[in-house]
């Protein structure tokens, strides 16, 4: 069925879905109407304006059915992992055992926007005392307070060290609760001295030999502690069969990236290309399905290339956005104001980058881990986006700050400042919180003048670097 | 050929009439802001033709701009008040690199390029600290006109500390500082010093002279000194500093119609 790319809301979906149905759709077990959800209480779900092609509906239901994947898994005696703050590294492994699923619990801070603030998480943090000052990831303690949103996992596995303040401080009021945690130490990567040796990560950035050691002596930590809880015993030729999986989900995003981000027309809208990106690490409880799901967005993708259509118009403003936002709409709203995403970093970008699979699995998933951007510094994050600038042809940066997050507070000016150091484009930051219907108009302005901003300028200007 | 802007502020609604040519001012005007923003703003443009003795048709094009820009219906387009503040400074005093513009609600940062182009912007989205809002819950508080506030900070000779994160906090600040017998000139004095603070906070290291300075708070007294010390940098007045949102839009009206790029 050929259909001609268009955002239509919940409403249209069901009659969208109808009309796939009578032409053939496959649909997966956890297919069917999108508007189903809300009868979970996905309320935001009403707000949004969604993709109305088939890969969009098969990837949302995958989204959106991932708590009944997991109790699925349980009552299957397969063993719950939640892998916390680690961004996609620990999931691989996880995997590569036959009857564990990793979770990712730090994805409930999306729940108070998804379900827009009625399963009162947020208020049972505060009470926990992990207030507003804090990052809305703190609503995964109103999840494991409530157990409703989620089975409570099997074995809980969190990185503390230069990772993130507020979730080391959120994870230690968990384990206080009474949800014991494995702690591995993530070290803060530095630039190697010159009488170290040194190894090159993926993505670029060096780190000296020993901090690769001492993050391989974790994971070796790790293989241990889940080889006892799943009962089986892990070897690399099981660890590299992981990496290979893990590293189709990434070479397939990495297609999708770049084809979405440099199509004349946008072939695939932003709301629908983040929920794809957040697939790098967290397989949604099922990393088969996510290959499945992934490999049918970029068959739409290239369909709709090839055919020469998109969405929203030609000149539409080359957006590169960083951090991801707490209140999905915003994503519709860019594109309202005349915006398209060419570019993201929503602080995994390491997830992104294929595993190396011609060395020991271990040693390839040490490197992936220490080349987390949130373990490094800002500058090596801003030098990365720069890379991705020039990449996508980006016209123009905004960065999302989340309120309490305290990765944002920090990184956004210096990330600012090193962009705009480097480049002749406008870089502007906006505060998302997890539901903005009432700072709406002044998001919007933002957003509206941000796409003034390019429009107004030099169109030769644009991509210029200052240094050159 | 006439254009015309409208800049629908948090506080008050103001209209320019210019010569699409020229882009001399034929009229402007200004009433406060209310809950029938369109009506209000289509009695504010009517009033303001008849009084030149112009009628609606003689209007060729009408930008609306400000916060309540897309309830301006009779508006043939809307932009926002980043690009109108940038194109009404930057006629006005086309040097100006840096503009700071406080308003009711709002206030903002923005850079400007070597040819007046926004380069981009900071705005303020934390707190009425900061904002024009500041000024008139002080002047409620110390119980006197919004309009004494700058004097009495001119008459200052020690002004009192006050915290530029929060206003509810500052408003107890203030309770405090009353029982303690500071002054309420010294009072008035802090609260511009805490306003500036924070739009330099803002800025960041983004601030490149000359600096203009738009929207209604430009009007109280003593406001661009307190910037001045906070930014250690001369400050610019824009010439009538509450409608240059406006007149910008009236030149960006004159540029849509003239088919010219912003």
């Amino acid at each position: 069925m050929n259909i001609e790319p268009k955002q239509i809301s919940l409403e249209k979906w069901d009659e969208q879905y109808n009309k796939l149905r009578k032409a053939g759709l496959y649909e997966p077990s956890y297919g069917g109407r999108l508007s189903r959800h809300v009868e979970d209480g996905d309320m935001r779900l009403l707000k949004l304006k969604y993709d109305n092609s088939a890969a969009a509906l098969r990837l949302w239901n995958f989204l959106l059915t991932e708590e009944d994947r997991l109790k699925n898994a349980r009552d299957n005696c397969k063993k719950l992992i939640g892998t916390m703050k680690d961004l996609g590294t620990i999931p691989v492994m996880a995997y590569s055992f036959e009857n564990t699923i990793a979770f990712y619990p730090d994805g409930a801070w999306w729940i108070p926007c998804v379900m827009e603030l009625n399963a009162g998480l947020l208020e049972i943090a505060d009470s926990l005392g992990i207030d507003e000052s804090f990052c809305p990831v703190r609503a995964m303690l109103g999840a494991f307070a409530t157990e409703a949103h989620f089975p409570i996992p099997d074995f809980l596995i969190c990185s503390v060290g230069a990772t993130c303040d507020d979730f080391s401080a959120i994870a230690q009021r968990l384990n206080g609760m009474g949800h014991p945690i494995f702690w591995w130490e993530m070290p803060h990567r530095r630039n190697p001295k010159s009488y170290e040796d040194k190894v090159i990560l993926p993505g670029g950035f060096a780190a000296p030999k020993c901090q690769l050691e001492f993050v391989k002596s974790e994971l070796e930590r790790i293989k241990v502690a889940l080889s006892e809880i799943s009962g089986q015993e892990m070897n690399d030729e099981k660890l590299s069969a992981g990496i290979i999986k893990a590293n189709q989900v990434r070479k397939y995003l990495s297609e999708l990236r770049y084809l979405a981000f440099t199509a004349e027309l946008c072939p695939l809208p932003a709301l629908e290309m983040l929920i794809a990106e957040m697939l790098a690490i967290h397989f949604c409880s099922d990393i088969d399905e996510t290959i499945e799901v992934l490999k049918d967005l970029l068959d739409e993708v290239k369909t709709r290339i090839k055919n020469n259509t998109g969405f929203f118009d030609r000149d539409a403003v080359k957006i590169f956005w960083v951090n991801p936002v707490a209140d999905l709409q915003v994503m519709n709203l860019l594109e309202d104001c005349g915006g398209r995403i060419c570019g993201t970093e929503y602080l995994f970008s390491h997830a992104l980058d294929e595993i190396p699979e011609n060395i020991p699995p271990l040693d390839a998933l040490a490197q992936m881990a220490l080349a987390d951007p949130m373990a490094g510094s800002t500058i090596d994050r801003a030098s990365r986006i720069c890379n991705d600038i020039i990449k996508y042809g980006s016209e123009a940066v905004l960065i999302s700050r989340i309120p309490g997050a305290s990765h944002c507070a920090l990184e956004g000016e210096i990330i600012g400042q090193v962009i705009r150091e480097n480049f002749d484009i406008p870089v502007v930051e906006i505060e998302v919180p997890p539901i903005t219907d009432a700072m709406k108009p002044t998001v919007r302005t933002r957003l509206e003048a941000l796409v003034e901003t390019v429009k107004a300028r030099p169109q030769n200007k644009i991509h210029k670097r200052r240094t050159e | 050929m006439i254009c015309a802007g409208i800049d629908a502020g948090s506080r008050t609604i103001k209209v320019v009439l210019i010569d699409t040519e020229s882009k001399r001012i034929i009229a402007k005007d200004i009433i406060d802001q209310g809950i029938e923003q369109s009506t209000l703003a289509l009695e504010l443009f009517e009033n303001t033709l008849s009084k030149s003795g112009l009628k609606k048709q003689d209007v060729s094009f009408v930008v609306a701009t400000g916060y309540g820009r897309n309830a301006i219906d009779f508006a043939d387009t809307t932009i926002t008040e980043i690009t109108c503040h940038g194109v009404g400074v930057h006629h006005l005093v086309p040097d100006a690199m840096t503009i700071i513009d406080i308003g009711g609600q709002d206030s903002k940062l923005l850079r400007l390029d070597e040819n007046g182009k926004v380069r981009d912007f900071v705005m303020n989205d934390r707190c009425a600290a900061g904002t024009g809002r500041f000024l008139e819950i002080v002047a409620q508080r110390l119980n006197v006109e919004l309009d004494s506030i700058g004097k009495m900070a001119a008459k200052s000779k020690s002004p009192s500390p006050i915290s530029s994160m929060c206003v509810v906090f500052a408003e107890t600040e203030i309770t405090g500082l009353l029982a303690c017998g500071a002054s309420r000139d010294d009072i008035a004095a802090g609260v511009q010093a805490s306003i500036a603070t924070r739009i330099a906070g803002m800025a960041g290291r983004r601030v490149m002279a000359p600096i203009v300075f738009t929207g209604g708070v430009a009007l109280v007294p003593e406001m661009d000194n307190a910037l001045k010390s906070a930014l250690g940098h001369e400050i610019t007045i824009s010439p009538d500093p509450q409608t240059t949102g406006a007149f910008g839009a009236a030149i960006l009206a004159a540029r849509k119609l003239n088919g010219e790029h912003k």
